[in-house]
């Protein structure tokens, strides 16, 4: 199939995806809205959906639909800590191992870094860089039991993760009540972050202090194109592509598959460790997350949706911010539970990872471009006869 | 440390180790017959999850615990053949949907509570547990001899109707595999599924039977979960046991007895953290206990799965 053709596929096919989710979750939100007849729901789930696919960027109402800048800067702060656990998870990932400790990794490595924000003087901007990157280590060591388990005992690297995952939350929940938490609050909370650990908002505009959009996300995107240089440009990351494809070819070859499966899962922990900092010291005055964000789980579905190349990982982080977005508004303006983007987020992860979705009309495309060929060689051909004779 | 023996040996310990192995001995199941059909259904989690709060549903508006029994094992074995058609007919990587299927079993089973019952307590949390009475819950039963057994008849008797059916099916369940012609077809797809269907068994139909028997699995263990071990359904209530269950599965090598060996082992680590809260232990040192144990037993497994394998090698 020509690149062009295999583009437009991969085009409709993703299209095709979002649009079923949206049909279901049209259908549940019929379901959940108020009215009581028919056409009274239906002008429910029609103000509903407004806000869920309008309401991110633009505020409707009766005057008519106009641009909100705090909107879209409070989807793009959001993309900052998926954006790291999405990186995180392409590359584990494409490894052909199915970590999924990312959840577990981006509270850890808040924790780490809030820790170090507050106990470790330093200078201005060393002091941030510093914990975020000691909260990126500590979780990229954490991964090392997963990975070398995996490597050494062949135990599922999956369930392990899983249940690192609660023994990290618990085991900082332990660590808040018996030591960190300030008792003076009411709330369970460490003290506040010094001032030197503090990650800058992005520019001086209100707009990025209110929805606290800060230098973090220019840092992920700096992480996006390290990571797809990694992947497609170094050794490390071809050999990673490597053992994902086919890791008996890769054993063969000579290469080293347990050492890198274990580096690959420790960039991952590393990874979102560090996002887990940034997310940390760029939006909270002090740490209080008393259960897992959830941040690790829609890094999957991001990788997913970005086929686990580092550089759509932007362009999925985006699209999963707006859907969240999207939801938040719902719920606010037209009270459907904002639980609704776990089932959204499902389906299109389902029909994205479904390899034979749309298999027959590849198939056409593909027989298309054989014809297509066949009859430009035969044109060729009869030109060539004709110049002949 | 005295007060902790103290504490431990009496009936009621015993009997909450067997109480709290039964929905991991389900899950358990489950993961050990799709594992002998050849795949895992990491699915678990979230299968229990919609099995829990919809069992739970429909046992509260139907008035009967019956009805909202069998409708978490449909919705168990609906949700699994789901599950089958994306993995099998659309050719989605099966762990990649029971990825899927748990994501949608944490968030979207609450905002399917929230509307159905039209339940909003405060701003996120909403749950069953107002809805479901003692009456809408699966029934205990005594035992009338060996009730009145001293200690041990405290331990056996007095359990849920499901505690003793997962024991009961763990049995049937390995009866299924060895000795019936289905559990034969479902070892040889597992074995090697171009030799099975090479003699004329049909491994889409084995597949789809291995996930559906998951699914049913599941939608035991999640009615236990929201109609007996808890009165009603909440958000997370399966907690990691779908997960566990694979590590059950995994270390008592496949097979349903060790499986429940090891889920009574799970059993046994969160039954003793209880003990440790209630002796004025940090529960947040207690609760991880059980997740802490499945990596290490894992691991030990691990190395003696290592030198048996090692063995025949250097013998001969």
């Amino acid at each position: 199939m020509s690149k062009k053709r295999q583009i437009t596929f991969s085009l409709v096919r993703g299209a095709l995806a979002i649009l079923i989710a949206l049909l279901v979750a049209m259908l549940l939100i019929f379901i959940s809205a108020g009215g009581d007849t028919f056409g009274a729901k239906l002008a429910a789930t029609g103000e509903a959906l407004k806000q869920l696919l309008v309401g991110p960027l633009f505020r409707v109402n009766t005057n008519g639909v106009s641009f909100e800048g705090k909107r879209l800067a409070d989807i793009l702060a959001a993309m900052i800590p998926t954006t790291f656990t999405g990186l995180a998870v392409c590359i584990m990932f494409s490894a052909n191992q199915f970590n999924l400790g990312a959840e577990g990794g981006i509270m850890l490595g808040a924790f780490v870094s809030g820790i170090v924000a507050i106990y470790v003087p330093m200078p201005p901007v060393i002091h941030a860089v510093a914990a975020v990157l000691i909260g990126g280590i500590a979780v990229g060591l954490v991964m090392l039991i997963p990975a070398l388990l995996k490597v050494k005992l062949d135990v599922s690297e999956m369930v392990c993760s899983l249940m690192l995952n609660y023994i990290i939350m618990y085991f900082i929940k332990y660590l808040m009540n018996a030591y960190y938490a300030d008792k003076s609050k009411g709330q369970i909370q460490t003290y506040p972050f010094l001032n030197s650990s503090r990650i800058a908002p992005l520019g001086s505009s209100p707009i990025f202090n209110s929805a606290k959009l800060t230098v973090g996300f220019v840092i992920a995107l700096i992480a996006v194109v390290v990571c797809g240089l990694f992947m497609y440009r170094s050794r490390w990351g071809y050999q990673i592509r490597m053992i994902g494809i086919n890791q008996d070819f890769a054993k063969y070859s000579g290469m080293k598959v347990g050492f890198i499966i274990v580096i690959s899962q420790l960039i991952g922990g590393f990874l979102s460790g560090a996002g887990g900092g940034i997310e940390m010291l760029g939006r909270y005055p002090t740490f209080s997350w008393s259960a897992l964000p959830g941040y690790g789980w829609t890094g999957i579905t991001i990788a997913i949706l970005a086929g686990n190349n580092p550089l759509f990982v932007p362009l999925a982080a985006f699209f999963m911010a707006y859907l969240q977005k999207g939801c938040d508004m719902m719920a606010t303006y037209a009270n459907v539970p904002m639980q609704l983007i776990d089932i959204v987020q499902g389906v299109i992860f389902l029909f994205f990872a479904a390899e034979q979705f749309l298999s027959k009309y590849r198939q056409k495309l593909v027989v298309k471009t054989a014809q297509e060929e066949i009859a430009a060689k035969a044109a060729l051909a009869q030109e060539g006869g004709n110049a002949n004779g | 440390m005295g007060n902790l023996l103290n504490n431990m040996i009496t009936p009621e310990f015993f009997f909450s180790i067997f109480r709290i192995s039964a929905p991991i001995l389900y899950a358990t199941l489950a993961a050990i017959v799709v594992e002998k059909a050849g795949f895992s259904n990491i699915g678990l989690e979230g299968l229990m999850m919609f099995s829990a709060l919809f069992g739970s549903l429909a046992s509260y508006y139907s008035g009967s615990w019956f009805i909202g029994f069998l409708a978490a094992l449909v919705v168990g074995v609906a949700m699994s053949l789901l599950m089958g058609f994306f993995a099998f007919q659309l050719k989605t990587d099966i762990i990649l949907v029971g990825i899927a299927i748990n994501m949608m079993g944490s968030g979207g089973t609450l905002f399917l509570c929230k509307v159905i019952t039209g339940i909003t307590e405060g701003k996120a949390m909403a749950s069953t547990t107002g809805l479901i009475t003692s009456g809408l819950c699966i029934p205990n039963i005594n035992i009338p001899i060996i009730g009145s057994i001293p200690f041990i008849g405290r331990v056996i008797s007095g359990h849920s109707l499901l505690t003793y059916l997962a024991f009961v099916l763990c049995f049937l369940t390995s009866l299924m595999l060895y000795r019936t012609s289905l559990g034969l077809n479902i070892r040889a797809v597992g074995e090697n599924h171009n030799a099975a269907a090479s003699v004329g068994v049909s491994v889409l139909k084995i597949k789809y039977i291995a996930i559906g028997f998951s699914g049913l699995m599941s939608g035991f263990g999640g009615a236990f979960m929201s109609m007996s071990y808890a009165q009603g359904w909440s958000l997370d209530m399966v907690a990691g046991r779908g997960f566990i269950a694979l590590a059950a599965q995994a270390m008592g090598g496949g097979e349903c007895f060790g499986g429940m060996l090891s889920s009574l082992l799970f059993g046994f680590a969160q039954a003793l953290g209880i003990k440790f809260s209630a002796v004025g232990l940090d529960s947040n040192l207690a609760s991880p206990i059980p997740y802490a144990i499945t990596i290490i037993s894992l691991a030990i497994f691990g190395i003696i799965r290592k030198q048996k394998a090692k063995k025949p090698r250097t013998e001969s």
